[in-house]
This record gives C-alpha cells, structure tokens and sequence, in this order.
C-alpha cells in the first residue's frame, strides 16, 4: 500500500512515497531531464528501487505533476495548429482584448496569437444567445476546408464557434465531418475544454489545447509504458491545476488542465495539513528559488478560478485561458533574487533572479551579484557546512565579498546589509500576503500560514509575526512539498457553466435540472453511477444587476431563493465592503465540482522514541536578529529528533535535509505527533 | 537602528530601507484602491473601460502614488484637490468627504467624479486620499450626458463643483437626493459613489497602518522622497535631450457641430533640464464638445512626457516638475465657462499627439509614428425587448503607428485609454437587442507602407435587433490619416457607417449627434492603420510577401505602396 508521487520541476525532479501501512518514507531527486522529463521522472523511481528498495508491485496509488504542458506553450513547442471559426471572427484570436496595461509605452503590442492568419478558417454557422442553433456548418465548405489542411500538414484542430458555450451542437457537427476527413489530425472543440463565455479567452483556451494536445498524449502514453515496464501497474494519475488530480486518459483529452499542477500540489497539500491540524482557514505560501507563491483556503476548500493569464505581467496581457486553476498570486520574490541598489538609491529585491543556475553567489557556481540566499547564510540562519543535508558546501566568504560593494553603497556593515535585503524581500512578501487576505475580506487573525519551499521557513518567523496570523506551519517535507501535496490530492472534476439569468424563482426550478445533468456529467467521468463515492459542491456565479464580475457563491443542497440571496450579500461583502440588499440579483454561471472520495495521505502519528531536547540539538550557530537584537547565540535542532509536542523558545534554528526554519525570540516552536512543527508568536492570538 | 542615508533637498531624510518598504506599501495601498474599484463598480464604462484613478497626494497636492488603467487622468489629481482644498479653507474635518467634476477647475469632463476624502492622524491631516470616476449618466440632453453636438456645458449634465458630501462619515441626504434626481441611472451612480467612497476609506485605514508602524515624520520623508528622486530622475532624462525647438502641427477633423478643419500647434523647447510645452496660437474654443480644459491639458501633455522619462516607473508629481505646459485661456485646449467639455478626450489626445509628434525623433527608442489616436466612441441606446431601458457604450481598438525596428500594433486602444478592453461580444449579445456579424481586422482600409509598416485598425459590424435604437459617435481623424514619420507613408482614417436595413443605402459618419435605427439596419464601425516608419522602398521583400500571405495585403495594394509583383500563380487577391 505505497502511495508515489513525481513533481518535475524547474531543476530537479523529485519522488516522493509512503507507505501507508509502515510509514516508511522513499525519497528521491534527479536532475529534470528537458527533453523528455519521464526519463527523469523514471531515474527517481530506478534510484527508490535501488537505494530505498521500492517494490513497484505494492505501488497502489501513482501520481505525476510537471511543467511539459507549461514549457510546450511558453517555449512555443506546440505543433501546427488550425483554428475554425464563425465566419466574420477569424481575427478574434489576434485582437484580442485590445488592452495596454503598459500605458506609457507607445511602442506596445499585443501578445502575439499562437496561429496566424492563414491558418485561421471562417465557416457560416449561427447559434443566437439563447442557445438555438440557427443554421449549421455546412458540409461542402468543411470538405474544403479540412482539404486545405491536409495540403497545409496541420497537426492539429481547433474548433471554436461564437455562442458555443449556450450550446456545442455546431461544433459537434463539424468536429464529426472534420474527424471523416483528417483521421490523423487531433481535434480539439472549445465546449470540451470551456463552457464559459468570452469568445477571445475561449478561442485562446481552445486553440492552446490543440497546441499541445499531440505532444502531451505521447509524452503520457510514452510514460505509462515505461512505468508498466517497471511493474508500476496502478492506477496513474496526473496533477491538475485544480488541486486534483485525473487519470492519464482523462489528462490526454484536456492537455491544458494541467497548466499549473506544481503550485497547484502545494495547495492540495496545504489544505490537507489543514484537515489533519484542525483548521479550514489556510494562507499558503510556497518560496522557491526564483518566485513565491500564495493562496489562500476558507472553509477548508482551495479557491479555484478560470480566468488564469499564461505569461501575464503587470505591463502584458498575457493569454487567458478558462481552465480551472487554483487561485495564486505570485510574486518575483525567492532564494535566488538579487538585491541592488537601484537608480534613485533604494534597495530592491527581485524580481531578478538567480534561478538554481548560476545560483547565489555561496554557491560558487558564477553567481556574481548577493541574493537573499546570500544574506541567509552571513545572518547565520543558513549554516554553509550543512547545507540542503550536507551534501552541499556554501562559500561565505564570497557571499561576504560580494555584499560589500551594496554594505558600501548603504554605509552598512555586510550584516546589517545582510538583514535590510531580508527586510526588503519580507515586505515585498507581505505586501503578496494581503492581496490575497485583506484585500479580498479575509482576516489573517483568523488563518494558519502553512509555508513552504526551500526557502519558506527561513522566513515562516518573521511573515507570521507581521501578518499576526494564528500561528505558522512547516508541514513534513517542506522543501519538496509539492510531491507531497500530490499524495493529498483526489480525483477531481470542475464542471463550470456560463447561465445567464435573473435570480428569482423561475431561474429556481431550471436550475435544478441543470445542476443535475452537471452531477450526471461528473458520474460520467468518473464512470461511476452513484453519488456515494462523490462529494459534490456547488457554487453560483451571482452578481447585482448591473456588474460585470460576479462573486463565486456557495450553496447547499436545498436551493432556495432566499438562501441564495442571503449567502450573496455576504459574500459580496466580504469581498467588496458593501452590498445593495435591494438590487436584483443575476445568476452568470454555475459551479459544480465533484471530487471522488478516495484514500489520501494519512501522515499518522510517529511513533514516539521518547527524544529529549539534548538528543535533538546539534549544536549551536551564531545569527543576525536584526539591529536591536544584533548577533545571538540560537540553539541548533534536528526536526527529525525533537521531541513531539513540546514548546521550545526561540530564537532557534530547525534544521532538516530540505530546508531550515529560523525561530525568532518571543516565539515557540512545536513538532506535534504527525511531526508536523507548529510556530506561535508568545502574547500573539 | 539603521544609518539615515538618502538626504532629500528640504533636508529631511529617510534611510533607503524604510524607504523602499514604505514606497511598497503606498504603491500597494493605490493598488487596493484600484482592485476595490473595479470590482465593486456598477458601470462596464469603470469595470470594463476601467475610466477612473485612484491615488494619493501630500497635504501640498502633491501626487504620491496613482493607481489607473488609462492615461487620462495622468497627474489631474493636484489641480482639483487644490480647488476643494482652497474653497474650505481652515473648515475640511476628519470624517469629511468631498466631491467635485469641474472641467474648468482641474476636472476633465462632468462625467469625470472626483471623489476626495482628508485624512487626519492625532488630528493632524497627513494626506488626502482621491478617486475619480466616469458616472454613466450624470443627465443633460441625452442618454450618457455626452451630446457630441452640445454646445454649452449646460446640455452635459450635473455639476457638483467643490461640494462637501459628508460630515464626520455621514452623506448628506440633500445632496444623494440632487444627484438620484439628475441622473437617468440613480442605481448605478449610487452605486459607484457608494465604491468610490469605499476606495476612500480603504486608503486612510492602510496609510493609518503605514503612520502606526513608521511613525508620521518616517512616512512624510518618504513622500518627500518618492518625489525629489523622481525630480531627479526625469530632470537627468531631459538633460541628456539636446536642446532645441521642436514643433508639430496637426489637424482636428470636425467639432461635432460643424465639420470644418480645426489647425492646432505646439512648439516644444528643450532646454538644459527643462521642457517647455507651448500652444500658443492654437485656435479659440469650438463651438462642439471636443474642447478641452486646462486640467485634461496639462494631462494629455504629462502623457507623452511620462512616455518619454519614465513609461514604467509608478507616477508621482516629481516626474513632472521640469515641464512646463503654457497656453493662453479659452483655447480649444483651455476651454473656460460654458464651452462643452463632454468629448475631451477627442481634443486632449490631438494636445497629446502634438508633443508625440514633435518629439518621435528625437527618441525613436520610446516613440511610434502616429495611430488612430480618436477613441472612436460610440454608444447605442434604447430599449431591449423587455422593455428595459440599455445604453452600450463602446470604446473601439485601432491601428497604431510602426516603429523604427518593428511593424505598427494592430488593433489596440487609442493613447487616452490603456487597460481597456474590448467588450466581449458574447456577453453584450446576451445583454443588449444587437448582433455582431464581423469583428475583424481593417484589411480593406489598409495602413501606413513603410520600411515598417503601421498596425490594421478594425471592422464591427453591429446589426440592430430592436426598432428605435438610438446612435451616437464622435471620431476623430476622420478626414486627417495617422502621420508617417521619416518617409513612412499616412496611414488610413476612422469612420463608421450605417446601411439601411430597408433600402441598402450607406451613410457615412465622422461625428454624429443621434440617428434613429430600425431592426435590420446595420452600424459597421471602421479604424484606421497607423503610419509607417521608414520609406517603403527598403522593406524587405519577404516581409511584403508575408502580408500577403497572411491576407493582410492584396496583390493591388503590394504593387501601388510597394511596387512589388505578386509572382504569376501567386496570390491575385
């Protein structure tokens, strides 16, 4: 009963397994190979067998989470791809919206479109706002059309009418005379990724789907053949962006589901520690080497949208594509980035970034210019002889060397410079933290930080401190959490609908039935025929007539009106401060997820040895607390050694193969009975 | 504690962390401000168009920090401010909050809300924070308040010059009552007042959060910080431009009462670290609503010198401090009481085109030759089969002009606006009695040839669904192309049209003040193509051949613009 997960990442590809009914733990890490990343996905598994001596047989649960889809659209890697369109709107995917979030850039343009005009089709078809189909594709004009790309070797095929999210008809109809025609083209229609309105986002939705659709069915038919080869016949599944997962087959159909399925493990991971402490509000926040990213959990369930942008920035558009992704705002700020003193004399932090190649300057792989790794290690927190479990020497003498210049510039000592880039790096942090709390209704009072990444607990001290959150969490693992967060996540389905209406009790009795077909749809994906095994949630997009955006409502199985309404005027206060109590309500889509009730991670206790503080200190370090505290003495424990549910008093440092947790004075640390270290600010809530 | 460092010219001082962190926190605080607001908003001309600002300024009108999606309201903040600020001298309360949409006191249109709240600490007022707004419908002759014939400020709806709205927190009903009573939507403008004062209150509990941890005199050093450097900044900018007088001229086409050629000027002169903007002997204000005030201006101009000396850093007063903007009053760009201000936006961006065209050469680096520019506006208005009462308003995208290493940006929107976006065509075809049938690139109206050629505007085609629906449109550049620059040819005009559903006859429109659409009738909105950069003798041949291939240029057009021969068998489109 062995439950494995594979997270691909940027630089590493990690394993992660438990056994469930041992507790034995597998771990391993391979570079990520590029061009094909199941051969590193399949080099961790050789190396569990072979080191920790993984039988795949007992495997019952496998999980894989990587950037192949990513990396396919970012670095234009798709193939030929076709897009059909109404006639009149075959330039809908190279206008676009037509923004200039740069506004003072007069030589800005937008995001170049992932198929260019000549491979742009228009074809007569009609479906009206009410869903009718009007007039259908006609046959003769396909014919030539799929004849035109045949001549033209199209890989692929997107199909997207206006209107087809009220009704797919039209688009079934041409993906059925186009698949007669072109046997060997992959056909992607916009219905089977999208039900929402918005032509341009779903024709970029549809048409970035059949960019990478080919590629990623033989990347997983390719990885389900190697891993049968090592007897790891078990279910696989892949990581969604949603915070669940799918089974390979259901992966290949919508490639583009799996857009973000990193952070979204973080999340899934996040919200189970949730479960497993006893809290359903969660601030999750992930630091890597180059970006952090947070989100936030209410109510035990992870925020899920479908307006995700690829490659947006503050001055790019980017590519919005509707395809439920977990709610993340990310922040240029991790190890890796690189302090400077800009032109007007400030000190910033990221977004540059060292990335993991050349890396900080301690890690004498190049890296020339003083990273907040840097500065972690001069204040002490990091210890240069027993970095990421020792196998790694940090140089800090060069670390030193390189922050001169900046202590200079500031006229501080290399300290105290050292401390100001944590600072800066903190508040670009904080200022992430609140858009995701404050700014959307939510207290951080009322929530638990649970932080993540290599370079997260580093930081889980003084973020907790300043956000005066409850309390601050280092899960198990936390430098490889995402592979964790997979063994978490269930098999899950995002059915959301575009339903256009005024709330009242006509809308009621329609609503009924439509959110039963949207329950029968998931039965069917689960192939499953009873709703035992499903746990069913069901949101409203509801907004005062009048508005563009509409506020994601819950509701409970009885549907009523009044309910309804009452839960909307608190939502929307929640978010948004006020709310209209008088002004008609309209209904703009409907939200229904099914997750299959499965077996996730149980983490269970550790069986308690009995250690004792002195077994679990393994030395002591001297680090910078900042100006007033200036340098102190901190204790040096092994996470995996520290006794289970005792308070200890910082300032101290936690020390652990993947990461190390700074503990600062006023606060205690507490590894409970699933090992789990809990951190709380004494004389905070 | 850390060493102070950065030393300010007034001799205050802040050390560069603190700095930087408190710089964060105020850019974010805007930022909320901005998120709040277009969120909460009732009206798609704030939520989609994203028509307002959000920002705060010192107790000396200084601008700190701005939030906004388009670039009208580039630093109008200060004038307005200091309107209020002078007419309740010695009385403005903690707990107040004011109003004002004044076009002849910093204001831009009457449309434009300023909505401005003081905020004290320990009883001392440390800042104000503002928010500006376009009200859908503040009454006045039509629907919208915008009349693109007015021609008095009187047929543009309600104004509320410097009026105190509420007391220690209370709204004074007598003046809710005066606004539900003027507007055709009371809903929808208590509704954006309502986000707007919210915005409001959100800035004074963050800045309340900011003074708690830094302490007043920290945070009023940074906001004397954030402006000196940015003075700074902007003054070595201007200082490596070399020196001289640089002029443009231009022509506005049609005021929307007549049609007549409008010629206006600018001469810019450098000088050491000073920029001059002088539009003097530009013409008397029009009689139509495309005039603009002094406050919208000196905004059009901060435009293009925010292009010039910082397009991305965040905005403040101190960027602007080395520009000086002169104009004689009562100008089309310096209208006064009663000349209609309701299209300024057409006026402001020939002010702003005029300092881009004067300056493109000088940094082709930061500069394109000129676009559509107008912001093509139209709006429908009537009912739907409901009987409910509907206006659309719509912005429209167009082509912009080449640059010196790159082809023109198709289909984006004009310099006024910014974040805009397109309204989606499935969600107005849900929501209002019309029908899309084309959404496309003008390939037909063509652009700019040049060694980079301008960006295509686009082609709408609405077909009206219910009897009655009223049009109304103002374009500029209707007659006068987009400028080519450096042998670059003229790009192509902005129109829009109406074919009669009944007998197919075509009406062609620059400027329209209200036509009455039956069903069937169909309203096809047209934009032009930028300028070109460069002579277009010296595009490559294999850049020519890939706009045909892309249908972008017929065999016709790569013959007359570019002298080039479509190989036999080739495309004869």
């Amino acid at each position: 009963m062995i439950r494995l997960a594979t997270d691909v990442g940027g630089t590493f590809t990690d394993l992660l397994g438990y056994d469930e009914q041992t507790g034995k733990v597998y771990s391993a890490k391979s570079l990520t190979t590029v061009l094909n990343q199941s051969d590193g996905v399949m080099n961790t598994i050789k190396t569990a067998i072979k080191v920790d001596g993984l039988n795949t047989q007992n495997v019952d649960f496998f999980v894989h989470g990587g950037t192949t889809v990513i990396n396919a659209i970012t670095e234009r890697k798709g193939v030929k791809t076709a897009l059909i369109t109404t006639n009149g709107f075959r330039d809908v995917l190279e206008i676009g919206r037509g923004n200039r979030p740069d506004l003072y850039n007069l030589k800005f343009r937008s995001p170049q479109a992932y198929v260019n005009r000549q491979l742009r089709f228009e074809i007569d078809e009609f479906t009206d706002s009410e869903g009718q189909s009007v007039s259908e594709p006609n046959v003769s004009e396909l014919k030539k059309i799929a004849a035109e790309l045949k001549k033209m070797k199209v890989e692929s095929v997107a199909i997207m009418f206006i209107q087809s999210y009220a009704n797919p008809h039209n688009e079934q109809v041409c993906k059925q005379i186009l698949e007669a025609h072109l046997p060997n083209v992959s056909i992607s229609c916009s219905h089977e990724i999208t039900r929402l309105w918005r032509e341009y986002e779903r024709s970029n939705t549809v048409v970035l789907n059949a960019y990478v659709k080919p590629i990623i069915n033989k990347y997983f038919h390719s990885l389900e053949q190697a891993l049968d080869a090592q007897s790891l016949t078990c279910p696989h599944y892949a990581m969604l962006s949603n915070g669940g997962v799918a089974l390979f087959k259901q992966a290949v159909e919508t490639p583009l589901n799996l857009i973000e399925s990193g952070p979204s493990a973080g999340i899934a991971g996040a919200a189970r520690i949730g479960e497993l402490i006893g809290e359903k509000n969660i601030l999750a926040f992930d630091v890597g080497g180059t970006t952090a990213k947070c989100s936030i959990i209410v109510g035990g369930k992870p925020i899920v949208f479908s307006d995700y942008k690829i490659e947006w920035t503050r001055l790019s558009p980017g590519y919005p594509v509707q395809v439920p992704v977990v709610d993340i705002v990310e922040i240029g700020a991790g190890g890796g980035s690189i302090a400077y003193i800009d032109e007007q004399n400030t000190l910033k932090v990221g977004p540059k970034s060292a990335g993991a190649s050349p890396g900080p300057v301690c890690y004498g792989l190049g890296g020339t210019e003083p990273t907040v790794t840097d500065a972690k290690l001069i204040t002490g927190v990091l210890d240069a002889e027993n970095f990421a479990g020792g196998e790694f020497k940090l140089n800090l003498s060069s670390a030193r060397a390189a922050m001169v210049k900046l202590a200079e510039q500031l006229e501080l000592s290399v300290a105290e410079t050292a401390q100001a880039i944590i600072a800066v790096a903190e508040a670009n942090m904080i200022n992430a933290l609140k858009l995701v709390t404050i700014q959307r209704g939510y207290d951080p009072r009322e929530f638990t930080l649970v932080i993540s990444g290599g370079a997260g607990p580093m930081f889980a001290a003084s973020l907790g401190k300043e956000l005066n959150v409850k309390q601050v969490v280092i899960p198990p693992h936390a430098g490889i959490f995402s592979a964790w967060g997979m063994l978490a996540a269930r098999p899950r389905v995002d059915l959301r609908k575009t339903w256009f209406k005024k709330l009242n009790q006509n809308a009621i009795s329609s609503l009924h039935s439509l959110i039963d077909t949207l329950k029968q749809e998931a039965r069917a994906y689960f192939e499953i025929s009873n709703d035992q095994n499903i746990d069913f949630q069901v949101s409203l997009q509801l907004r005062y007539q009048g508005q563009e955006h509409s506020v994601t409502t819950r509701i409970h199985s009885d549907i009523l009106t009044d309910d309804i309404k009452h839960a909307f005027h608190q939502a929307h206060k929640t978010a948004y401060s006020f709310n209209l109590t008088d002004a008609a309500i309209e209904i703009t889509g409907v939200h229904v997820v099914g997750e299959l009730d499965s077996q996730v991670i149980t983490n269970p206790d550790i069986k308690d040895e009995n250690w004792q503080i002195e077994d679990a200190i393994v030395g002591h370090r001297e680090v910078y607390l900042g100006a007033d505290m200036g340098w102190r003495k901190c204790r040096i424990l092994l996470r995996d050694k520290m006794p289970l549910n005792l308070a200890i008093d910082g300032p101290l440092l936690v020390e652990e193969p993947t990461t190390t947790t700074l503990v600062l004075q006023n606060q205690q640390i507490i590894r409970n009975s699933r090992g789990i270290l809990i951190l709380k600010t004494i004389g905070g809530i | 504690m850390l060493n102070p460092k950065i030393n300010a010219d007034d001799g205050q001082s802040i050390d560069p962390i603190s700095m930087e962190i408190i710089h964060g926190k105020l850019l974010a605080l805007v930022n909320e401000m901005g998120i709040a607001m277009q969120r909460t908003s009732m009206s798609p001309v704030i939520y989609e168009v994203l028509d307002f600002a959000c920002g705060l300024c010192d107790t000396e009108f200084n601008l700190i920090a701005q939030t906004n999606g388009i670039t009208l309201f580039t630093g109008t903040f200060s004038a307005q401010l200091k309107s209020v600020v002078e007419e309740y001298e010695g009385q403005i309360q903690q707990g107040d909050i004011y109003v004002t949409n004044d076009p002849y006191r910093g204001g831009t249109h009457a449309c434009d809300f300023a909505i401005i709240r003081p905020i004290f600490s320990h009883g001392v007022l440390v800042a104000y924070a503002l928010n500006v707004a376009h009200w859908v419908d503040i009454g006045g002759a039509v629907p919208g308040s915008l009349p693109p014939d007015a021609t008095s400020v009187f047929q543009e709806g309600l104004r509320l010059s410097r009026i105190r709205l509420a007391k220690n927190d209370i709204l004074n009903p007598e003046i809710v009552r005066i606004i539900t009573e003027n507007t055709r939507l009371p809903e929808i403008a208590l509704g954006d007042l309502n986000a707007q004062m919210a915005t409001v209150r959100i800035a004074e509990s963050r800045l309340m959060e900011i003074i708690d941890k830094y302490e007043l005199q920290t945070v009023n050093d940074a906001f004397q910080n954030i402006l000196v450097k940015s003075e700074q900044k902007s003054r070595a900018t201007v200082l490596d431009l070399p020196d001289g007088i640089y002029t443009a001229t231009d022509i506005v086409d049609g005021d929307g009462v007549t049609t007549d050629p409008i010629n206006v000027q600018v001469k810019v002169t450098i000088s050491g670290e000073r920029i001059i903007v002088d539009f003097t002997g530009c013409p008397p204000a029009v009689a139509g609503p495309i005039n603009c005030g002094r406050g919208a201006l000196s905004s059009a101009v901060k435009t293009v010198f925010k292009a010039l000396v910082a397009p991305h850093e965040p905005s403040n007063e101190g960027w602007f401090r080395p520009l000086e903007v002169i104009a004689p009053s009562g100008t089309i760009f310096t209208a006064e009481k009663p000349s209609p201000t309701g299209w300024y936006y057409e006026g402001s961006v020939q002010a702003s085109e005029l300092v881009w065209k004067a300056l493109a050469s000088l940094l082709p680096e930061r500069f394109s030759a000129g676009s559509y520019s107008s912001l093509c506006v139209i709006y429908l208005s009537g009912h739907t089969q409901d009987g409910e009462e509907f206006i659309h308003i719509e912005p429209t995208h167009g082509g912009w002009g080449a640059c010196q290493d790159r082809d023109g940006a198709n289909a984006v929107i004009s310099l006024t606006d910014g974040d805009t976006f397109n309204y989606s065509i499935e969600l107005l075809q849900a929501k209002f009695p019309l029908r899309v049938k084309t959404y496309a690139l003008n390939v037909e109206g063509g652009v700019g040839a040049g060694r980079y050629r301008g960006g295509y505007g686009i082609i709408r085609e609405y077909e009206i669904l219910a009897d009655n629906t009223l049009l109304t449109g103002s374009f500029g550049r209707n007659q006068t192309p987009p400028w080519g620059i450096h042998g670059g040819q003229e790009g192509s005009t902005n129109r829009f049209e109406v074919i009669d559903g009944k007998t197919g006859d075509v009406a062609i429109y620059g400027r329209l003040n209200e036509r009455k659409l039956f069903k069937g009738d169909v309203v096809r909105i047209i934009t032009g193509g930028g300028g070109g950069w460069g002579n277009p003798s010296e595009r490559p041949e294999s850049e020519i051949k890939a706009d045909i291939d892309l249908g972008l240029l017929s065999a016709k057009r790569a013959y007359a613009e570019y002298g080039y021969k479509v190989a036999e068998g080739g495309c004869d489109d």
